[in-house]
């Protein structure tokens, strides 16, 4: 038996870096300092797993399914290249260069879960920092949109509400806001909980930020919160000392979207000039942080972009994958390490379904079901090494704890063969 | 005055860039010429030719041409970019950035029109009988500068997003429209004749927007003046009365935002702050 130690769980945005595992017989026996996802993730990766790659539901070999790839992709004229959230930065790489070769559209998943955070901190900046400052002085956390009870499970107790920092030593040092449309295990946990009335954040946003400026609310009520209530919790805002919101799906995907954010960005700008104040998104799959960081260095956007004219465009709602989708504007579809058959509205899977779509994934998924190709991987910080982003865009290295099995390569390897084979013909 | 006739030869499957239909482009030249134009259909380049049949012939001059595209171009974007004058009919629905940094001339869709109409246009009117989408003379996505002069006009109801940016001219939205028309505006105005999703003139700076039919609600940083009977628009008075309100002060921003007395009672409390 070996101990591995300074593990980093892939599983969510927050990376969890201090986590032991035990291995025995090529097996993770045992995780300790995990949350329950973190120890389901290194316990049961093995199950659903695909083994042997496959053309049209039937086995194939793996230079086969790569050959039958390559030729989807050589002959599309509009290819959408999808996923890299779940994946190393090393193959999200080797994807774009990829699409820039066969001339597709990349995209990650940010496009469903924070792409409109890009959009609002594109058009207004954003005031952010790391998770240690947050840990170390925040004295005033806010959770806008936001469960980390349930889907961060460990970034209250590692990185904010919760965690023990050098200025501010703990919970009782610090107050706790949290606003939902209901109250959740986080908002249970809080100080003060407000119940926002569902698609309403833009206007209460727009009203703490009226507030905050000493202005007049003339209304009695917005988004369902008394006025009085609205200026005390103003009053809160700018009298703490270190001030940080941290805001998900709540937030980014309710009536607004991007608007939200730059409503939340105006927001934490004006608290400036009174405190210090930051904000950060919730990110959800470990590497899609990874994915908008290492799009945006190297094509200088963050997700949806078009390389269809030889040079990078981006412009979402134009050219997201999802909208594609539901337009049913491309003939081509590459899935790395995702399932959008899962997540996608209805319209954009039935369209997805009638192309020729390659998935590149460990497990069987719904989409993998819906593929021509399907290529299996290792899993990305279990099976192979690769580095991912943090969801204060801290880069961690991911380790390598066993083996996959027999013939399996990671993503970035195959990727490789891929792009090789597709420079060999399309030069 | 020339006419020009394009039918697309097939039901398009990949999205077509068409920058180059324009009557600048068109003017003066041969078919053969105009069939030889540039494309792209999806990720390969390609000619007008190649995607549409082309008959008639066009005028001397830019303005002396008319375009007029027969059956669903609604997978083709960039009609009629940067055209000065002239004329374009579209008899059927169309894709996105029509019209785009147009500067004269006229275009009319029958049917129904996709998101970015008039980016960051310049001049000239587009008419869309139809539906219209989303961020309606908005410029793209991280730019600021919206629509500055020209008319858009939708008989239908047009998306989110209404003159996003905007910095001059007028849009009129005969149907209804989604959430934020006028976000970030600075000039203009804009007439919404059905009812509005709300965030009327959010962040906006400067400009004019009445709405005629329901708004929701009015923004918190939005201050209520007073009670107005009427609102002009091109010259022509539109009667109210009307609630108007200024903002968006949290941008220390000066617009004038008109909203029908008549139908949105629950806006009624503001009389209150008359007296």
């Amino acid at each position: 038996m070996k101990t591995i130690s300074n593990v980093v769980c892939p599983f969510c945005g927050s990376l969890c870096d201090d986590i032991e595992v035990d291995v025995e017989n090529g097996q993770v026996t045992k995780v300790r300092r995990g949350c329950a996802i973190s120890i389901a993730k290194f316990t049961k990766y093995g199950e659903e797993r695909i083994y042997k790659p496959r053309i049209d539901g039937k086995e194939a070999s793996l230079e086969e399914a790569i050959d039958k790839a390559v030729e989807i992709l050589a002959n599309a004229k509009y290819p959408i290249l999808y996923g890299w959230s779940c994946t190393s930065t090393e193959a999200i790489n080797v994807g774009i260069e990829i699409a820039e070769l066969i001339g597709g559209v990349m995209d990650n998943t940010a496009s469903v879960c924070h792409g409109p955070t890009i959009i609002g901190e594109q058009d207004a900046g954003i005031s952010t920092c790391t998770l240690g400052q947050v840990k170390h002085r925040a004295d005033l956390i806010i959770y806008w949109g936001c469960n980390p009870a349930h889907a961060h499970p460990r970034h209250m107790a590692r990185y904010s509400a919760a965690s023990k920092g050098k200025f501010v030593k703990g919970r009782n040092e610090r107050k706790v806001i949290v606003v939902d449309v209901r109250k959740t295990r986080t908002a249970k946990a809080a100080d003060i909980f407000i119940q926002v009335e569902p698609n309403s954040d833009y206007e209460l946003l727009t009203a703490l930020r009226w507030a905050v400026k000493n202005g007049e609310l003339e209304q009695p009520k917005i988004a369902g919160i008394p006025a009085e209530k609205i200026e005390e919790i103003a009053d809160m805002l700018i009298s703490c000392r270190f001030g940080a919101l941290f805001f998900g799906l709540g937030l980014t995907m309710s009536a607004g979207k991007a608007r939200n954010i730059e409503a939340a960005v105006s927001l934490v700008r004006e608290l400036n000039n009174y405190t210090k104040f930051v904000m950060m998104p919730m990110r959800g799959h470990f590497n899609v942080t990874g994915a908008n960081e290492v799009m945006a260095w190297i094509t200088g956007y963050p997700f949806a972009v078009d390389f269809s004219r030889g040079y990078p465009f981006y412009n979402p709602g134009d050219t997201t994958v999802v909208d594609i989708l539901t337009r049913g504007d491309c003939d081509a579809a590459l899935i790395v390490a995702s399932d959008p058959v899962s997540g996608f509205p209805t319209e954009a899977v039935r369209n997805l379904a009638k192309i020729p779509v390659i998935t590149i994934d460990p497990h069987e998924t719904p989409t993998t079901m819906i593929s021509k190709v399907v290529i299996p991987t290792a899993l990305v910080g279990i099976e192979a090494e690769g580095s991912a982003y943090r969801m204060d865009a801290v880069p961690l290295r991911l380790k390598k704890l066993v083996d996959p099995p027999p013939n399996i390569l990671s993503d970035e390897e195959v990727l490789k063969m891929i792009l090789k084979k597709l420079k060999e013909r399309v030069g | 005055m020339g006419e020009i006739i394009l039918k697309p030869k097939v039901a398009f499957k990949v999205p077509i860039i068409a920058e180059t239909i324009t009557p600048d482009n068109f003017a003066g030249k041969s078919i053969k010429e105009i069939e030889d134009l540039e494309a792209w259909e999806g990720n390969r380049k390609t000619t007008l030719g190649e995607l549409f049949e082309i008959t008639g012939a066009p005028g001397e001059t830019p303005k002396d041409t008319k375009i007029i595209i027969e059956g669903d171009v609604k997978k083709v974007k960039k009609i009629g970019c940067k055209m000065t004058d002239g004329e374009i009919i579209i008899k059927g629905s169309v894709g996105m950035y029509l019209g785009e940094e147009m500067k004269g001339g006229k275009i009319t869709v029958e049917g129904d029109a996709d998101s970015w109409i008039g980016t960051r246009m310049k001049g000239g009117q587009i008419e869309v009988k139809g539906n219209a989408g989303d961020y309606i003379g908005a410029p793209y996505r991280g730019d600021t500068k919206g629509m500055k002069k020209g008319t858009i006009i939708i008989h239908g109801n047009a998306g989110n997003e209404v003159g996003c940016w905007m910095r001059g001219g007028t849009i009129i939205v005969k149907g209804n429209t989604g959430l934020f028309p006028g976000i970030h505006m600075k000039k203009g105005t804009i007439l919404i004749e059905g009812d509005c999703a709300g965030r009327c003139g959010a962040m906006m700076k400067g400009g004019k927007i009445a709405v005629l039919g329901y708004v929701p609600s009015i923004l918190p940083s939005f201050t209520f003046e007073e009670i107005k009977k009427s609102f002009k628009i091109k010259g022509e008075k539109i009667k109210g009365p009307f609630y108007v309100f200024t903002g968006d002060l949290n941008e220390n921003g000066a617009g004038r935002l008109h909203v029908s007395v008549e139908k949105n009672k629950h806006l009624q409390f503001y009389e209150k702050f008359l007296e």
